[in-house]
C-alpha cells in the first residue's frame, strides 16, 4: 500500500486516475490492433511497478500472458466443446483486460476519501458521490458475509433453492442492519450538513498525471488513426 | 423511524447509504449473470431474464425502505457508471437502461410508492432495461457479426461455434423472448420478494 501519511499524495491523482480511466476505456473500445493493445498492456504494467505494486503487475503479466496462450495456442489445438464454451469469455476477458488493470491501480493506490475528493472537485452531486462510495466499499464486504454465511451454514445439509435462500436472506439481513448503522454513523458526523465540506488533503496534479494523461491520449489518437489505417 | 424522515420528501443521507448498499447487492448478482452470459449465447439471450429473478428481493427492499424519487434512478446510474469503467457498456444499453429507469421512476411516482403492484410493475420495467445488451444482434445484425468476428478473429481463433448459434439465434421469435424473459421472470422476481418478506422480513421489521 502506497498509504504512507495522511497527507501524503498518492502516487497518481484522483483526478488523474479517473481520467485515465476514462481514456483507456476508449482506447479499449477503439484499438483492433494487436501491437497497440500490447503496448497499453506493457504501458500499464510499467504504471503498476512505478507505483510499486510489483507483486500485482507480475500477476497482472502473467494473467495476460495466459489469456493470450490460450487464444493462441490452446484453443486452436484443444477439443472443440473446450474452446466453444471458453472463446468469447476469454476474448471478452482480453478485451477489458487494460480497463482492469486501471481498475485494480486505482482500488489498490487510491483511498476512497481521494476519490471522493476529486468527485467533489468535479462538482458531482453530492447524492451520486455518497450512494456511489458506499456501493464500492460494499463490495468486499459481500464477499465476506457470503463466506461467513457459508461456513455457518456447513454444519448443516441445506441444499437447491433452500441454500439460495439461507445465502440470500441473512445477506440482506446483514445489508439492512448495515444500512440502518451507517446511516446513523454518518448522520451523527454530520453528512446532511448543507455547507460545502473541506477536506485536510490537498489534490494537485503532478509530473506523473501529466505524462501519464499525454500518454494515455498518443495511445487514443493511435488507436483511431490505426483503425482509419484498417477501413 | 422518526415522522420527519417520512414525511421528508427529499433523498436524506440515510437514504443514499441504502440505495448505495442495495446497489452493491444489485450489481453483485447482475455482474454474475453478464459473465454467464459469456458462456453461451442462449445464457446471454436469457440474461435479463434471469437477473430480473434474482434482483426482485434487492429491489423491492430497496423499493419499500426508500419510497422517495430518485432512488431507482440512482441505482441504475451506479450499475451503469460501474459497468461503464470496466468496458461492459456500449450506447445501445446505455440508452435501454436509462430510459428503463426514468420509466420506473414514472411508475413509482403514479402508484405513490407504496403500491406493491406499483413496485412489481417498475421493476419489470426497470428489469427490460438490461436486453440493450444482446439487442445489437437485432438491430444491426450484419454489422454486429462482423464485427465480432473481427474481434474473434483477431485472437487468432475462429470461435464459429458461437457465432453460428449466435446468429440462428437471431430470429424474431428470439426477439420476443428476450423482451418478454424480464417482464415474465421480472413478476415472478417480484412476488419471490414478497414471498421472502412475509416469511422473514416483515417479521424482522426491516420492511
Amino acid at each position: 500500500m502506497v498509504r504512507k501519511s495522511k497527507y501524503e499524495n498518492t502516487v497518481l491523482d484522483p483526478r488523474a486516475a479517473l481520467m485515465l480511466l476514462f481514456l483507456v476505456t476508449v482506447v479499449v473500445f477503439a484499438q483492433q490492433s494487436l501491437y497497440l493493445e500490447l503496448a497499453l498492456v506493457a504501458a500499464l504494467i510499467s504504471l503498476f511497478l512505478y507505483s510499486g505494486l510489483f507483486k500485482n503487475g507480475l500477476i497482472l503479466f502473467l494473467g495476460f500472458g495466459f489469456l493470450l496462450a490460450l487464444q493462441y495456442y490452446i484453443f486452436p489445438n484443444a477439443p472443440q466443446v473446450f474452446a466453444h464454451f471458453f472463446a468469447i469469455l476469454t476474448t471478452y476477458a482480453r478485451k477489458v483486460f487494460p480497463c482492469i488493470m486501471v481498475g485494480m491501480l486505482i482500488v489498490k493506490t487510491i483511498p476512497m476519501r481521494y476519490l471522493i475528493l476529486a468527485m467533489r472537485k468535479w462538482r458531482f452531486p453530492q447524492k451520486l458521490i455518497i450512494p456511489l462510495s458506499v456501493t464500492l466499499c460494499y463490495f468486499p464486504v459481500i464477499r465476506e458475509e457470503i463466506g461467513h454465511i457459508r461456513d455457518a451454514m456447513k454444519l448443516r445439509k441445506v441444499k437447491g433453492i433452500a441454500k439460495a435462500e439461507a445465502i440470500f436472506v441473512p445477506l440482506i439481513f446483514s445489508a439492512a442492519n448495515t444500512a440502518e448503522e451507517l446511516g446513523a454513523a454518518a448522520v451523527t458526523r454530520g453528512i446532511e450538513n448543507p455547507a460545502p465540506k473541506t477536506s485536510v488533503i490537498e489534490l494537485r496534479f503532478r509530473l506523473q498525471d501529466y505524462i501519464c494523461l499525454v500518454v494515455s491520449l498518443i495511445f487514443v489518437w493511435a488507436a483511431f488513426w490505426l483503425r482509419r489505417g484498417a477501413v | 423511524m422518526s415522522t420527519t424522515e417520512v414525511t421528508s420528501k427529499k433523498l436524506k443521507g440515510k437514504d443514499l447509504i441504502t440505495i448505495g448498499i442495495f446497489s452493491a447487492i444489485y450489481f453483485a448478482v447482475n455482474f454474475i449473470f453478464m459473465m454467464a452470459a459469456a458462456l453461451h449465447p442462449i445464457m446471454w439471450i436469457l440474461m435479463p431474464g434471469f437477473i430480473a429473478l434474482f434482483t426482485g428481493v434487492p429491489y423491492m427492499i430497496l423499493a419499500s425502505k426508500v419510497k422517495k424519487a430518485g432512488a431507482v434512478l440512482i441505482m441504475g446510474l451506479i450499475s451503469g457508471l460501474i459497468y461503464y469503467a470496466t468496458g461492459m457498456f456500449t450506447v445501445v444499453i446505455l440508452i435501454t437502461f436509462a430510459s428503463a429507469c426514468l420509466l420506473a421512476e414514472v411508475i413509482r411516482l403514479a402508484t405513490k410508492y407504496k403500491s406493491f403492484t406499483g413496485n412489481s410493475i417498475s421493476f419489470a420495467v426497470f428489469s427490460v432495461g438490461m436486453i440493450g445488451s444482446p439487442l445489437p444482434m437485432w438491430l444491426f445484425k450484419d454489422s454486429f457479426f462482423k464485427q465480432i468476428s473481427e474481434q474473434t478473429g483477431q485472437g487468432g481463433i475462429v470461435s464459429g461455434n458461437y457465432l453460428s448459434i449466435l446468429s440462428n439465434l437471431a430470429t424474431d421469435g428470439m426477439l420476443i423472448v428476450l423482451i418478454l424473459a424480464p417482464i415474465v421472470l421480472g413478476g415472478i422476481g417480484a412476488l419471490i420478494a414478497r414471498a421472502l418478506f412475509k416469511k422473514h422480513f416483515v417479521k424482522a421489521g426491516i420492511v
